[in-house]
């Protein structure tokens, strides 16, 4: 073993280079200037600490120093010596090797924790805090959404208003929609007044919003072939705002974006995974939630003595229509076996009919304004 | 602790170059196994894989025979973070809360909103940039910096904004005005640091690609905007579609200036893309030749082909992994859909709800490896040529200056860091 080799030392008080000459002795190396062979360091050998160098240069550190001197040594077997000789390790190297494996571990044990916390906890959370949400802010909440709804919605055909049933050959229809919707309202008994608009969509859809507005869309309308069948649609939103679903859902929605969104998540192609997650995760909450609404529906249709089977009818004719798609994304649960549901809860239709055949025409010409 | 003046047999060399000495392997493995515990971890691995590639980065970058060393850790990293969080998170909450209570009026809390992250942002790059400084060692001596962050975001803020409504012209001046407060403020152990790179040389050398790609958009812009005759417009579209063939009869400019912007944008993005490495190649040797540290002056001998040699090295990398992702895509994807799709139990070809969740995980595990796939590529390619050709092109002067530097920096907090992570504006 050769006792001593070259290296260069920084002195971690000065930028200067020193060439030096390293001597090996028993309980510590000591640095030498190579001309003038001054000592310039004394380091113990339990205190020499290899720090992270490019390969075939071992470069020590002084452990537990605040100065950062540093110890160059580019002969292999020089190196191989001094690195033998010293105790310590390249703690920062090591420390996060460490530290990483314990990381992992916990990363993991928290995604799992996370994932349930997402899948049971957040909507029990939810639904123990909607009702507890005092209905002036569930107003103010239902205005911000409304406002975004019909950003989102209102296309902006030139010449005709969105919302349908306020010029003067639609008066008949909306007249015939709020006596419909007057009779479920009077039969809910619901907290908040209902607002019920419809609006100039194609699609075949209905939503409820928080503090009690309804959206149908003119597609529905259409689709709809007796007054029972609007009625019941209207009675399933009027379900989500006894519920208070839209409060929950948004309670909902931000919960899960905080918990994948702020927190975690922030990696790239980590946004997809957010929003996949938040999206099945979001629909299976409301499979639960829409039979809640077709349960609440049906009874109220059956309390106001009409026949609650129409809303599975309904149903069926719409999901007939269009596509058979992803059905995991489906906000619905399978549309059979919720007409068989509200078939086994509905007790048929023996009150007074909702609406005479001019009205349920006018009805139907609520959007006539083309 | 033993110390010494330093007028020892030090070596002064007046004249050094760059190397960079790192093999590529290693980094390609260090990448590739932090994409896997990113997403094991959900993201939370960032810190340590951020910390390792600038470990590896500094560790196999050698200036004028010395090599760099970076001090910082995972940990202080993950602090940084939280901070930024404890911080961000009453900001998100109070911005939430204003856009519910103000109603119809949240487009103007948006704005603030927009305005204060974005401020926020650019005190985190400088804050950021900071706590790499003084985790960067060279010669036993660390680099600091002092100065305003708040100061730096209000600045670069006036910048951005003077650059977009100029169209990118003020770009060059902001650059320089930023990197000479940036650079008066960096130190390296007493040794004050100055940029010299003048705005107008850049404006000069970057005006031929301003002129291919951004002049054609203004003109095809503002050209239908003079020629066609707008008022007659609305009237025409409230005429209805019949009357539009007419309007155009009369109007023959119409068609081309619709046309003309079109072209334009396409042009633009087109040319744009195209020019983008020699774009970066210009801004990265302008500022390279402007670093200052006292008497130790910087040359290079950057040419735009290494750029273009770095993107295309990307793309060619790119190519050939997506070719690779797509086919093992469609297998998978056919083979859980078409799975599940089979032993479907009523034997209809309807698919069942697991075989749907079945594919939308498939897409998403697709996706994320596409993902992370693409930035490892950009990362082992793009990132690391840059820094390599950045390097290797340097040329130094006056280095015996260094041998007079004395030690000064105390280590500052990752709090930058943190932010610029939680905002998503960190760098390297």
């Amino acid at each position: 073993m050769s006792t001593s080799g070259a290296g260069i030392f920084f002195d971690g008080m000065a930028g200067a280079r020193h060439e030096v000459t390293i001597e090996l002795e028993q309980a510590a190396v000591v640095i030498r200037g190579a001309a003038d062979c001054d000592m310039l360091a004394r380091w113990p050998h339990d205190e020499l600490e290899p720090v992270i160098a490019p390969s075939g240069v071992l470069r020590l550190g002084r452990l537990g120093s605040t100065v950062p001197a540093r110890l160059e040594i580019r002969d292999v077997a020089f190196a191989a010596a001094v690195r033998a000789l010293a105790t310590g390790v390249d703690r920062r190297a090591t420390e996060s090797r460490r530290g990483r494996v314990r990381v992992v571990a916990w990363s993991v044990a928290a995604v799992v924790s996370l994932l349930v916390l997402g899948i049971f906890g957040i909507p029990a959370i939810a639904s123990r805090l909607a009702p507890l949400v005092p209905l002036a802010i569930e107003h103010r909440l239902g205005r911000a959404v409304d406002v975004q709804v019909r950003q989102m919605l209102d296309t902006g055909k030139p010449g005709k208003p969105f919302d349908c049933g306020a010029a003067t050959d639609e008066r008949a229809g909306r007249a015939a929609l709020d006596k419909v919707v007057g009779r479920l309202e009077g039969a809910a008994a619901l907290a908040v007044p209902l607002r019920v608009t419809v609006v100039r969509r194609r699609e075949a859809n209905a939503f409820a919003l928080p503090g009690g507005a309804i959206y149908v869309f003119e597609g529905l309308i259409d689709k709809a072939e007796r007054p029972d069948e609007l009625a019941g649609v209207i009675a399933h939103e009027i379900g989500h705002v006894a519920h208070r679903d839209g409060t929950r859902s948004v309670l909902q929605s931000a919960g899960l974006s905080f918990l994948f969104g702020l927190a975690l998540g922030d990696f790239v192609g980590g946004g997809a995974v957010v929003i996949a997650a938040r999206s099945v995760l979001g629909s299976a909450y409301s499979r639960e939630v829409e039979a809640n609404a077709d349960a609440f529906g049906v009874d109220l249709m059956n309390r106001i003595g009409r026949d609650g089977r129409a809303l599975g009818v309904i149903l069926v004719r719409i999901a007939g229509a269009i596509e058979p798609g992803m059905q995991a994304l489906a906000d619905h649960p399978e549309t059979r076996a919720r007409a068989v549901a509200i078939g086994q809860a509905a007790s048929g239709g023996s009150g007074a009919a909702l609406l005479d055949g001019p009205e349920w025409t006018a009805l139907k010409q609520i959007c006539a304004r083309r | 602790m033993t110390t010494i003046e330093a007028t020892g047999p030090a070596v002064p060399s007046p004249t050094g170059s760059a190397r960079f000495i790192g093999p590529i392997d290693a980094f390609w493995v260090l990448l590739v196994r932090g994409a896997l515990l990113l997403v094991a971890t959900l993201g939370i691995y960032r810190f340590w894989l951020a910390t390792d590639i600038r470990r590896y980065l500094w560790a196999n970058t050698e200036i004028a025979g010395d090599g760099l060393e970076y001090l910082g850790t995972a940990r202080e990293l993950l602090i940084g973070f939280l901070t930024a969080i404890a911080i961000l998170v009453p900001v998100y909450a109070g911005l939430f809360i204003a856009a519910l209570d103000s109603g119809p009026g949240g487009r103007w809390v948006s704005v603030i909103a927009f305005v204060l992250l974005a401020v926020l942002g650019q005190f985190a790059v400088y804050r950021a940039r900071r706590y790499r400084l003084t985790r960067t060692m060279f010669r036993g001596l660390r680099f600091h910096q002092t100065g305003s962050g708040w100061r730096y975001a209000i600045c670069a803020m006036f910048w951005w904004i003077m650059s977009a409504v100029t169209l990118g012209l003020a770009y060059p001046w902001g650059q320089a005005s930023l990197e000479r407060y940036k650079m008066r403020n960096t130190y390296y152990g007493d040794l004050q640091g100055r940029f010299v790179g003048s705005g107008a040389r850049l404006l000069l050398r970057g005006l031929p690609l301003w002129i291919v790609t951004v002049l054609p958009l203004l003109i095809g812009i503002l050209v239908p905007a003079f020629t066609v005759d707008w008022e007659a417009i609305p009237d025409m579209v409230k005429g209805g579609g019949a009357d539009f063939g007419k309007f155009e009869g009369a109007n023959p400019a119409l068609a081309a200036a619709l046309l003309l912007p079109g072209l334009a944008v396409a042009w633009t993005l087109i040319v744009g893309a195209l020019l983008y490495p020699a774009f970066q190649g210009i801004v990265l040797k302008w500022w390279v030749a402007g670093l200052r540290f006292g008497d130790v002056t910087v040359a290079t001998r950057l040419r735009k082909r290494s750029v273009y040699g770095v993107y295309m090295r990307f793309l060619w990398h790119s190519l050939a992994f997506g070719v690779v992702v797509g086919i093992v895509a469609v297998i998978l994807l056919a083979a859980v859909g078409g799975g599940l799709t089979v032993f479907d139990k009523d034997g209809t070809l309807g698919r069942s709800t697991a075989a749907e969740i079945g594919m939308i995980a498939a897409t998403v595990v697709v996706y994320v490896a596409m993902m992370l796939g693409f930035s490892t590529i950009f990362q082992a390619t793009v990132r690391l040529g840059l820094w390599r050709v950045g390097f290797e092109s340097v040329e130094l002067h006056g280095l015996a200056a260094l041998d007079r530097v004395k030690a000064v920096a105390q280590p500052s907090t990752a709090l930058g860091e943190g932010l610029a992570d939680a905002l998503n504006v960190g760098g390297y």
